[in-house]
């Protein structure tokens, strides 16, 4: 995980080049960081098709405003913002065009999961354990606010650290903690029934 | 029995393996330079294109581009003052109708009755008529 108040952009060659117009330097970008914003993005959405499409614009705006780019924080830093403050606004505006209510997303997240655990394809048990464990997760992730949503996925599920959260969603890290432990209690309450059957 | 803090931070924690189905973001990679080349498509058939040809061509016109701007703005000018909205004029003719009375002719009836012969000797006497 790259932490830009400790160490150099590791980005700093690539994005250097891409401003110049090397599409293949903004492609390594693309490839090095595309993963771990699917899995925000998707996280925080639930839906395949607009992490898909989200992911698309995400990266056509990072592209379009690489030339701004004057690199005070890390490039990471950087284009996690921008994805954070895009996704937020398409959740926003899918909750006004749709009124999409939560047992809706709810089915939706039960038959679509999108990602694949990789590490797990040799047993078939523990897949389908992990499988119906990732639906339940994803059920309650749903369930949480969207700034929640985002504090819980990029600490929990991406392993950042809380400096880095705050830094990506200017705020403070003490506002980061508070939201985790209420995110938190609230995955826990959702969690509870399953919680009592497997265990 | 709620699952602890610690639980749920090592139940979401899975989730850290989890990736896009393989072979996606080379897909995603070549659809997204397929969107890049029709905006930049879309951007060269638009206004901004052809502006940006514009300036190019005057670049490169060197010193021509003075009497080319002046033959364009003289162009605009006397287009300008074609395509201008001119008052319809109105023809106002200041003869005067000449007139005259004309007798209506008379009626051809009324002749004919004037030339009837109405007198009492020519009307014969009451009983005298012949048959």
């Amino acid at each position: 995980m790259p932490d830009d108040t400790q160490q150099p952009d590791p980005d700093v060659e690539l994005v250097a080049r891409a401003r110049e117009g090397d599409t293949r330097a903004f492609d390594a970008l693309i490839l090095r960081y595309g993963d771990k914003l699917y899995g925000l993005v998707y996280n925080m959405t639930s839906n395949k098709e607009d992490t898909h499409d989200l992911l698309q614009d995400i990266f056509a705006r990072a592209y379009q405003s690489l030339p701004k780019f004057r690199g005070q924080s890390a490039f990471y830093t950087w284009i996690y913002q921008i994805a954070v403050n895009m996704t937020l606004n398409f959740l926003k505006k899918r909750k006004r065009r749709s009124g999409l209510s939560l047992n809706e997303l709810d089915s939706a997240v039960q038959n679509d999961p999108a990602l694949v655990d990789q590490t797990h394809h040799a047993d078939p048990e523990r897949q389908s354990n992990l499988h119906e464990l990732q639906k339940r997760l994803n059920e309650a992730m749903m369930h949480l606010s969207e700034s929640h949503r985002a504090v819980v996925t990029m600490f929990d599920i991406q392993g950042m650290p809380h400096a880095e959260i705050a830094k990506i969603l200017k705020v403070s890290e003490g506002t980061v903690r508070s939201r985790l432990h209420y995110a938190h209690q609230q995955l826990q309450t959702h969690l509870q029934e399953f919680w009592e059957k497997s265990s | 029995m709620k699952p602890d803090a610690q639980q749920i931070g090592d139940l979401l924690a899975l989730k850290r393996h989890e990736r896009p189905p393989e072979g996606y973001m080379e897909d995603f990679l070549r659809e997204f330079h397929m969107r890049r080349r029709e905006e930049a498509m879309a951007v060269e058939r638009g206004p901004q294109g052809w502006w940006k040809r514009f300036t190019a061509w005057i670049g490169e016109a060197g010193a021509a581009k003075w009497a080319y701007g002046a033959g364009l703005g003289y162009a605009a000018i006397a287009a300008m003052f074609l395509m201008a909205e001119r008052p319809t004029q109105v023809e106002h003719s200041t003869e005067s109708v000449r007139w005259q009375v004309v007798p209506a002719a008379p009626d051809a009836s009324v002749e004919q009755l004037e030339e009837l012969d109405l007198r009492p000797e020519s009307q014969g006497a009451t009983g005298d008529q012949e048959f």
